[in-house]
């Protein structure tokens, strides 16, 4: 299945037959989620508005996590089979998580100043959160890091393996030294603590911010593509 | 497995041959530590609880900085390649690379910790504590360089990128260790988790920095 997908010019006939469609549904269900986010669902009875907040602090986080997983991914395709598209994703990848993580922490800290009194605590999670948005850095430092661009690819991809293996120990760490944030309300066992007319924002939220990773990714690496037939043009010096 | 010892052996000959270089590493370390009371004040009562992570800090950078220079001498004289022709195979060649590594910047700066501990006011009965865990992350430290160094072997800003992949990664050691050596336990479970952390580490750093190698390598036969 990955062989179907590794060819660059398939990916981009099945990347321009979905795109549109994505797109459509992505701004639907963001647009969607942003009425009933800000108008159409309650304020929180001990949060009031700033419950708001939420609809995209929540969304962005779980998007960075993601990332991070698909970042991974990517670099274990790349260092095992070599496939020339997971190095395009991993690059396209990177820094959309990075500002998924920066999201993240700039609405957190809005949420955190009339909520704890504080723009930055030192809790777990809010660390957690900066370290990764660090190692994204680290990743896109590193795969552009050389003078000769694809030069980067593996060490780029090989880093991301690590944070695989590694930035789990890392939450493990931080969560043993600090934790003040709420505990999870959506994914926990005995169901879901959250009351419906705020669960439909959150959830046509976590739905469009997904459309719109995967549509900003595939216009990154169709971006990609397209670089790489300039230069290959480039370097033949012909007109076409 | 000779061939292994006998990296080992190259490498200190090597570094006792430069061993200015080492003794500057130390220096260093000296240096942060002696700049934090002269940046926090000279009280005993405001020294004493921060000694430990100041001594952990120090010793986080004063380790980075010599990571640079773990491959860089062997990719230059072309002895990664002599390396990459022999029986050793990589993952070995690393492992032998970072224990030389550890004994010669690392080790020193452990054995110089007491005196620091000493000058940062530190309570006495923690310098057991600290120097065992310091010994082992310290180790998981350079497990990372090597990682790192692997990766970053030929970039631009060499230092500074470094820096940005080791250190997000060296948090689970930071924290481990300073709770290890302020426990008052010597084996505490935060050493236990320190040395688990490192065990993973030493499985992980010889395939991914063996694996970082194989693309210099690749990169000279162009």
């Amino acid at each position: 299945m990955f062989d179907y997908f590794a060819n660059p010019t398939r990916f981009v006939r099945i990347a321009d037959r979905i795109t549109k469609p994505l797109a459509l549904l992505t701004f639907g269900l963001i647009a969607a989620g942003l009425y009933y986010g800000l108008y159409a669902s309650p304020a929180d009875y001990q949060q009031g508005e700033t419950v708001r907040i939420m609809y995209v602090h929540v969304p962005a986080a779980w998007l960075a996590s993601i990332g991070y997983v698909a970042l991974g991914l990517s670099g274990l395709f790349y260092v095992v089979w070599r496939h020339p598209l997971a190095d395009l994703a991993l690059r396209a990848i990177a820094p959309v998580g990075a500002l998924f993580a920066l999201l993240t922490l700039i609405t957190g800290a809005f949420w955190g100043k009339p909520m704890w009194g504080a723009w930055w605590v030192w809790d777990a999670r809010l660390t957690s959160m900066l370290i990764l948005f660090f190692f994204y850095l680290g990743v896109m430092a590193l795969a552009d890091g050389f003078d000769r661009r694809e030069r980067g690819s593996r060490p780029a991809a090989l880093l991301a393996l690590v944070g695989l293996i590694n930035v789990p120990i890392v939450k493990f760490s931080v969560d043993w030294w600090n934790t003040l944030h709420q505990p999870a309300s959506l994914l926990r066992s005995g169901g879901v603590a959250i009351d419906s007319a705020m669960l439909l924002p959150l959830l046509l939220m976590l739905v469009g911010f997904h459309g719109f990773f995967a549509l900003i990714v595939i216009w990154r690496i169709k971006a990609q593509l397209a670089e790489r037939r300039i230069a290959a043009i480039g370097l033949k010096g012909g007109d076409k | 497995m000779n061939g292994f010892l006998r990296q080992i052996r190259r490498d200190l000959v090597i570094s006792w041959a430069g061993r200015l270089d080492s003794a500057v590493m130390l220096v260093f370390f000296v240096i942060i530590v002696t700049l934090f009371p002269l940046a926090i004040g000279p009280e005993a009562s405001v020294l004493a609880p921060l000694a430990i992570p100041i001594i952990w800090i120090a010793a986080l950078l004063s380790i980075l900085a010599g990571f640079e220079r773990i491959f860089a001498g062997d990719v230059r004289s072309g002895w990664l390649d002599q390396v990459t022709l022999s029986a050793l195979s990589l993952p070995y060649y690393v492992v032998a690379k970072a224990i030389a590594h550890w004994l010669v910047t690392a080790l020193p700066l452990v054995l110089a910790t007491p005196v620091m501990g000493i000058l940062l006011q530190i309570d006495l009965g923690l310098i057991a504590g600290l120097l065992l865990s310091l010994l082992l992350g310290t180790m998981g430290l350079t497990l990372l360089g090597v990682i790192g160094a692997g990766l970053a072997q030929g970039a631009r800003r060499g230092g500074a990128l470094m820096a940005l992949l080791v250190l997000p990664l060296a948090v689970p050691i930071l924290i481990f260790g300073v709770l290890a050596s302020a426990s008052a336990t010597l084996i505490s479970p935060h050493l236990m988790l320190l040395g688990a952390v490192v065990a993973i580490l030493l499985a992980l750093a010889p395939l991914i920095g063996a694996a970082a190698l194989r693309e210099i390598d690749e990169e000279i036969g162009l």
